[in-house]
């Protein structure tokens, strides 16, 4: 039965051939440190899941920000749990992505011919830290107004455009009920939609041009 | 994505992974590869359960929630009723959102016959929602939407109205009457 349906879906989608490209594709003997990539994909997964579980409840706006977080955390059943896995799971995956690319750096993966490869991973990891510093302002508590100054500063001190620069990341002078919502519309619709195309092109390549061997002595 | 044998090979890339077709060693059971996918497999449900079973009662917790903060609400004296005609007592009761409380006022009508027994009625019309008010002449709730008319009891005299007005529990306490169930 479970065959027959799917014969029929792969005579339409030819599913069988996707899913052998992708997951039974062949791969040079490598080590653990190359899961370091598939670890960061799954702990975006966890992250999109939690996120989506948090807009249901959290309210980005200054008069109601800290207290829908905290019934969130203290209320809710399992609040605490969804809340700590995307505040864990945040860092987990910052972690992750720079050992992945420390991991690419120290056996010259990006070279030839994966050079688009590693421009894409370098914009997911600027993007990575993007959502760390959006994300980091939505508990709207004095650790997140303070670190959202201190951040807002370091990118006012750019040459010429600096003091625009912090001026459009704030909506305004200083931060308000403005900065709150352009945060949250950066952290849950622009930089996911970001997040997910790119990922879709860095695994693409990556399942395109195949994984790179460990470097041998001398090479 | 099919054709990724034509694409740029890595010389170091050699097809040095167990090939597709190399199953042949499950004559004594489950394959290694076999074994592997299963695995996944299990760990992957478990991660599933582990966050789709708590977010469920997550998705349902506000649900579950009491949304008036307390069970008796005061109205008021029982001397402040006169047992002619029904009495319109205000309250306010604390309703709770999430984290949020809001206040709401609302009205209710109280009879007694003899001083001691008191009854609680609803001044929202069961029709559609109207509040009804006393009208002395007919001795009834009159709702001026559709002129439906409910006596002293509550019970629909003419009009629209599929059921009586609603009622409320009540006590008596230190002269003071409650009202249970808004």
């Amino acid at each position: 039965m479970a065959t027959k349906l799917g014969d029929w879906m792969d005579d339409r989608t030819g599913w069988r051939t996707h899913h052998a490209t992708i997951f039974l594709r062949k791969i040079p003997k490598i080590n653990w440190s190359y899961t370091l990539g598939s670890a960061t994909l799954f702990t975006m997964f966890i992250q999109i899941v939690t996120g989506i579980l948090l807009t249901l409840y959290y309210v980005p706006e200054p008069q109601q920000a800290y207290a829908s977080v905290s019934y969130i955390t203290n209320e809710l059943p399992f609040g605490w749990l969804i809340r700590g896995l995307h505040h864990w799971g945040a860092s987990a995956m910052v972690l992750l992505v720079v050992l992945h690319m420390v991991r690419v750096i120290i056996y010259g993966a990006y070279k030839y011919p994966r050079e688009f490869t590693w421009i894409t991973g370098v914009a997911l990891l600027l993007l990575t830290f993007a959502f760390g510093f959006t994300g980091y302002l939505l508990p709207w508590d004095q650790r997140a107004y303070w670190a959202t100054v201190v951040g807002t500063q370091i990118g006012e001190v750019t040459p010429v455009v600096g003091d625009t620069l912090r001026a459009v990341m704030l909506g305004g002078e200083e931060i308000s009920g403005l900065t709150l919502t352009r945060f949250y519309g950066a952290h849950v619709w622009v930089l996911p939609s970001l997040l997910l195309l790119l990922v879709g092109i860095h695994i693409f390549l990556v399942i395109r041009n195949g994984i790179t061997s460990v470097p041998k002595r001398g090479e | 994505m099919g054709d990724d044998a034509d694409g740029p090979v890595d010389e170091k890339v050699g097809p040095l992974g167990p090939s597709i077709e190399d199953e042949s060693s499950d004559d004594q059971g489950v394959s290694r590869r076999k074994l592997l996918a299963g695995s996944v497999g299990i760990m992957g449900g478990a991660i599933a359960a582990g966050i789709g079973v708590p977010a469920v009662f997550y998705v349902a917790g506000p649900s579950q929630e009491q949304q008036v903060a307390q069970e008796w609400v005061r109205l008021g004296s029982v001397t402040s009723v006169d047992s002619a005609e029904p009495t319109l007592m205000k309250a306010t009761i604390e309703r709770r959102a999430g984290y949020l409380t809001t206040t709401e006022e609302f009205s209710v009508f109280v009879t007694t016959e003899n001083g001691t027994d008191f009854v609680a009625l609803s001044n929202v019309c069961t029709h559609l929602g109207c509040r009804v008010r006393w009208v002395e002449e007919q001795s009834g709730f009159f709702c001026p939407c559709h002129n439906a008319v409910f006596n002293r009891d509550g019970s629909v005299a003419t009009g629209p109205p599929p059921r009586p007005l609603d009622s409320f529990e009540t006590k008596v306490e230190d002269g003071q009457i409650f009202i249970k169930g808004v």
